[in-house]
């Protein structure tokens, strides 16, 4: 039971991810490749403000998710120049160096060690030690991402975003500065996005660089393509099936050593055939341009 | 010391030059990235350590095997992925993120097949290298430098001198016109993969000699190919040369003061300046100017 609620966690914490990826990549259509940049910000932000300085996990998710915006302005950037395939490269290429300061960057970080022992977190003084507590945390945690990013694409901002995607050129004609869009949105996505990696990191109590790879990046990305772009529900959908079914196979009694590729194997799989038969994913309402 | 960064530079650049040839020709043809590239590189590798090191076949015959493979491999993944997306009229990102999903699926059918651990393919012991203007080269990467020149040159002569290649050059400048007169588009993609495809296979096979293998090889050698290919302006086979021996040489100069780890760093540190300020790269070949 308790690994079942485990499970539901970590599908909480990828909702977050998924939900605030779309904002960028669904509604607004940008194709940005480096999420997971923002999850280590906010994650090794957090724990190191806790392991170091005592500072609250709650203060500690707050500062994580700043500089995890501040990341988003500095990703953003290339978006302002670039746009599709270039535009995925460039913020790839971004992830990955984001990863690799993580993990050359020793004297801060410990490098490939990690950070073990994080702290949890705790209300009033009273720690929350099991996973009923923290599934209770994230589920809040959830239902803002979704309250937020949900009341920004129904707003007349999120029309804009929208011209953006589908002509950006006539949304610029009708006196939108986009330029501003564009950054308040990787700013917002990466704001979530360091929310979930801080959740993840006082939740487990122990990160390392390997969590942060660019293929965690593809995942997410995966995540919002199959639940559906530009749609909320998509991506409830989409984070949940995808962390949840592969579990199946260690319930299958597969030893790890065969379960891990697999699983990866049927993700690369879902992105070809979406890619051929459903590139806007199950309830998406657009494809990439 | 300066002396032996300058050649691990040249070393490591020869390879990036042979996956950035074979990825800038089939970018020049098909216009969209061919991310799985790096696995076929990967494929390559370990095709030559089954038949090589498992199989104890002859070597010669082990590299043309693997390299013939990988340029199957190459074809089909066109066959199967790309070309039901050209008849859909994919946009190029969906091009790119299918070509994710190969790579993640190709990836980790290797782990699936061989584990995750490191291979060699040596089997004697070490042997002392050449030294040679104050720095140490071995055989294997003198083999490895002039294989890749030599396979830059084919490359270069069948493009530019052959009928095929000048067919491959028509599709890549203008489709349409090539259709009209008579080129059958399909069959030219067809050749491209092949071709690219060999000559990731073959910078697998090289790597190999020099270095262990392990599956998740292909990450770093597509992302390196990728980047050379845009410094030296993507689409370019000169500018491959130039981007490839270029990024080896600022990667292993620039670790010269600072720690061996930020390789990656600078490589891409370098890749976002370039597409930032100058996204036709160095050659400059011309690309469409992507705004907005």
């Amino acid at each position: 039971m308790e690994y079942l609620i485990h499970i539901l966690i970590i599908a909480c914490i990828y909702i977050i991810l998924t939900i605030s990826l779309n904002l960028i990549v669904g509604y607004t259509g940008l194709a940005a490749l480096g999420h997971i940049a923002f999850t280590c910000v906010g994650a090794y932000t957090s724990a190191l403000l806790a392991l170091n300085f005592g500072v609250s996990p709650w203060i500690g998710l707050l500062i994580g998710a700043v500089l995890a915006s501040i990341l988003g302005i500095i990703i953003g950037f290339p978006s302002l120049r670039l746009k599709g395939d270039y535009l995925a490269l460039a913020t790839f290429g971004l992830g990955i160096i984001v990863y690799s300061v993580a993990k050359n960057w020793v004297s801060l970080t410990r490098g490939p060690m990690g950070l073990p022992g994080i702290p949890g977190f705790s209300i009033f003084g009273w720690e929350i030690s099991n996973v009923w507590g923290y599934l209770l945390l994230v589920l809040v945690f959830v239902f803002i991402t979704y309250l937020v990013i949900r009341n920004i694409v129904h707003s007349p901002f999120g029309r804009v975003l929208k011209g953006i995607r589908e002509d950006a050129l006539a949304t610029m004609a009708m006196g939108k500065d986009i330029t501003r869009y564009k950054l308040i949105v990787f700013i917002v996505g990466a704001f979530f996005a360091g929310i979930a990696g801080s959740l993840y990191a006082h939740y487990i109590t122990f990160i390392d660089p390997s969590s942060f790879t660019v293929m965690e990046s593809i995942t997410v990305l995966l995540m919002v393509v199959f639940g559906g772009m530009a749609s909320l529900k998509g991506s409830f959908i989409g984070a949940s099936v995808l962390v949840i079914f592969p579990e199946i196979l260690r319930f299958l009694g597969m030893p790890s050593s065969v379960a891990a590729p697999l699983r990866q194997m049927i993700y690369g799989l879902l992105l070809i055939i979406l890619m051929i038969f459903r590139p806007q994913g199950l309830m998406g309402r657009y494809r990439f341009k | 010391m300066i002396q032996q960064l300058i050649v691990n530079g040249i070393i490591a650049g020869s390879i990036y030059v042979l996956i950035a040839i074979g990825f800038t020709v089939i970018y020049r043809t098909v216009k969209f990235f061919h991310f799985a590239h790096g696995v076929v590189y990967a494929v390559g590798a370990y095709l030559v350590y089954t038949f090589f090191v498992l199989l104890g076949l002859n070597s010669v015959f082990s590299f043309l095997l693997s390299s013939g493979l990988t340029a199957l491999l190459g074809v089909g993944i066109d066959r199967f992925v790309y070309r039901p997306l050209r008849n859909r009229k994919a946009s190029t990102l969906i091009f790119l993120i299918a070509s994710f999903g190969v790579f993640i699926f190709l990836q980790n059918l290797l782990q699936l097949i061989f584990g995750a651990q490191i291979l060699t393919l040596r089997t004697g012991p070490v042997v002392e290298g050449h030294h040679f203007w104050g720095a140490v080269i071995t055989n294997i990467q003198i083999l490895i430098i002039i294989a890749s020149f030599i396979l830059f040159i084919l490359c270069w002569l069948f493009i530019q001198k052959t009928k095929f290649g000048k067919a491959i050059r028509a599709v890549s400048d203008d489709p349409l016109g090539a259709r009209v007169v008579g080129i059958n588009s399909e069959r030219i993609i067809r050749g491209v993969f092949a071709i690219g495809s060999a000559l990731a296979g073959a910078a697998g096979i090289l790597i190999s000699l020099e270095t262990n293998i392990e599956p998740t090889m292909g990450m770093n050698a597509i992302l390196k190919g990728i980047v050379a290919s845009i410094i030296g302006g993507i689409g370019s086979i000169p500018g491959a040369l130039l981007g490839g021996l270029f990024l080896g040489l600022a990667e292993n100069l620039g670790i010269w003061k600072i720690q061996a780890g930020w390789k990656d760093t600078i490589a891409f540190a370098i890749l976002i300046i370039f597409l930032l300020f100058r996204p036709s790269g160095i050659m400059g070949v011309k690309t469409e100017k992507e705004q907005i």
